[in-house]
């Protein structure tokens, strides 16, 4: 069971026991955390779901898929550490992913 | 672009599509206090939406169907795929626009094709369109009236911009455009069914022939864009280009010119929000999703049952069809506070009415665009605007689909 930990936009940080399996955006919406809108509700068809991953997990990650690329690119606080969470399956190697939740375009 | 492409008029010419607005999506002035009423009594209610507003059903005999206004249920028939499918929209606008269209697929074929649309319409790229594209159409519009003192705002504007904007976008040649624009509104008068599938099938001969002409020479337009974009080696399948550029013009022309009209309609009834708006621009983004919420201009999507399902304790069998009130949730005092208040300053939440799950609006950010741009047209062209005081005021209407038909309005002196 990784665990999580999610800084919100108020800076605010929350630790969350996640079920392996689930995508990152999943185990962040479920935990209650109402900023992760995720509207079109984790299938990359929006950019609701932005992420900044701490540096230290990067490369643990999938790689970015030109799909979710070009929907970052819609947002204007894309950087290197950005990520659509949707897109990112919860693995026992990512216990203790720190992730910041991305402003709102 | 000239073209030797020949667009086919209805058999009948003194048919009026846009006469049947009524009779197929309803005229009502306020539906929400029913809906309030239902919501009260269960978030799913036996028997289809139409029925229950007044309206003649659209039922098909050997299926059950529910009405869903409670919004977590809402939500959750609108994100849980493996429940629920899309496949309800082949009774009625796949029959017209096609049974190519992503509405009425399920993932992943509906994804495969998705993609490549939602690429075109991406924000970083519709934004362009906003200066090339639809603010030379809003200022050719509004430079009819603007000296005049006076105008129908959705007859002379809110009704016209978003259809010049898609005729910009596909360089339909301007003799074709009337009769594009009946074709297109036809498509969905289930009314007159007749009516509808001669719609789509001219529709369909025109797209064709048109898809063929520009893979010969290829121009900067969508059609040409859509006609050569290659998948796996090959072009898209005629049925899934076809039918999207036949949907095209109800799913991005209908809906802009609804929402806009709704949002003006919201800004001359508030002068104090409409006010503030002209002191400070930003606030822009915030009455755009505001008018958006307050009265979508969809107010009802439907889905279907893939397997049986217990939703707000309701039993669902499998292949019964649902339709899912945006508009429920949109005006659910539990998420929104004083719901049915139209207010820019609210507390920001996302509202139901692009939907959402897969089949979110592939067009949203382009209408969140226009309705920018003809927002700032407004202000900047139509100082001291306000009602006409001897004109009716607007009538916001319609029991599937929303909009005031006339918005009359003075400005200047």
């Amino acid at each position: 069971m990784p665990n999580l930990i999610v800084t919100t936009r108020d800076g605010a940080e929350r630790e969350i026991a996640a079920d392996a399996g689930l995508s990152l955006m999943e185990a962040i919406r479920d935990a209650g955390v109402d900023e992760m809108l995720a509207l079109c509700g984790g299938c990359c068809s929006c950019a609701t779901c932005h992420v900044k991953v701490d540096p230290a997990f990067v490369g643990l990650l999938p790689p970015i898929s030109e799909d979710e690329s070009d929907l970052l690119d819609s947002s204007e606080h894309r950087d290197e550490y950005s990520r659509l969470s949707c897109q990112i399956p919860l693995t026992t190697e990512l216990d203790g992913l720190r992730v910041v939740i991305a402003p709102e375009d | 672009m000239e073209t030797t492409v020949r667009i086919q008029e209805y058999d009948d010419p003194n048919y009026d599509p846009f006469s049947s607005d009524d009779s197929n999506f309803g005229d009502m002035l306020d539906p929400y206090p029913l809906i309030a009423q239902w919501r009260a009594q269960a978030p799913v209610l036996e028997g289809d939406y139409r029925p229950k507003m007044g309206l003649q059903s659209a039922t098909y005999p050997d299926r059950k169907m529910f009405t869903i206004v409670g919004s977590d249920e809402i939500l959750t028939v609108l994100t849980d795929t493996e429940r629920f499918s899309n496949h309800g929209y082949k009774f009625n606008i796949g029959e017209t626009f096609g049974q190519g269209s992503i509405s009425v697929m399920d993932n992943p074929e509906h994804g495969r094709w998705r993609k490549i649309f939602q690429k075109i319409f991406l924000p970083q790229y519709v934004k362009l369109w906003g200066e090339t594209i639809v603010d030379p159409v809003v200022h050719k519009l509004m430079d009819k009236f603007v000296g005049t003192g006076r105008a129908d705002l959705v007859e002379q504007f809110t009704l016209l911009y978003p259809f010049e904007v898609i005729y910009r976008q596909l360089d339909l040649p301007a003799s074709d455009v009337r009769t594009f624009q009946r074709l297109a509104i036809g498509q969905t008068d289930y009314m007159h069914i007749d009516k509808a599938q001669e719609a789509s099938r001219k529709l369909g001969e025109y797209f064709t022939a048109l898809v063929e002409e520009r893979r010969r020479n290829p121009g900067n337009d969508l059609v040409s864009l859509l006609a050569n974009t290659e998948v796996d080696g090959d072009y898209l399948p005629p049925l899934v280009l076809i039918s999207f550029l036949r949907q095209l013009m109800n799913a991005a022309g209908d809906t802009t010119y609804r929402g806009t009209s709704v949002l003006f309609t919201a800004l001359l009834e508030q002068p104090d929000q409409l006010d503030a708006i002209r002191a400070d621009r930003n606030l822009i983004p915030a009455a755009i999703e505001e008018a958006l919420r307050w009265d979508g201009p969809v107010t009802v999507q439907l889905r279907m049952a893939k397997q049986d399902v217990v939703l707000g304790g309701v039993e669902i069998p499998a292949g019964s069809l649902l339709d899912v009130v945006a508009g429920a949730a949109n005006r659910d005092p539990a998420i929104f506070t004083d719901p049915d208040r139209f207010d820019i300053f609210r507390e920001r939440k996302a509202h139901f009415s692009f939907s959402r799950g897969p089949h979110i609006c592939v067009g949203q950010h382009l209408a969140r665009v226009e309705m920018t741009r003809a927002l700032h047209a407004m202000l900047d062209n139509l100082p001291n605007l306000r009602f006409d005081p001897d004109k009716p005021r607007p009538e916001i209407r319609g029991t599937m689909m929303r909009v005031p038909k006339h918005l009359h309005v003075r400005f200047g002196d």
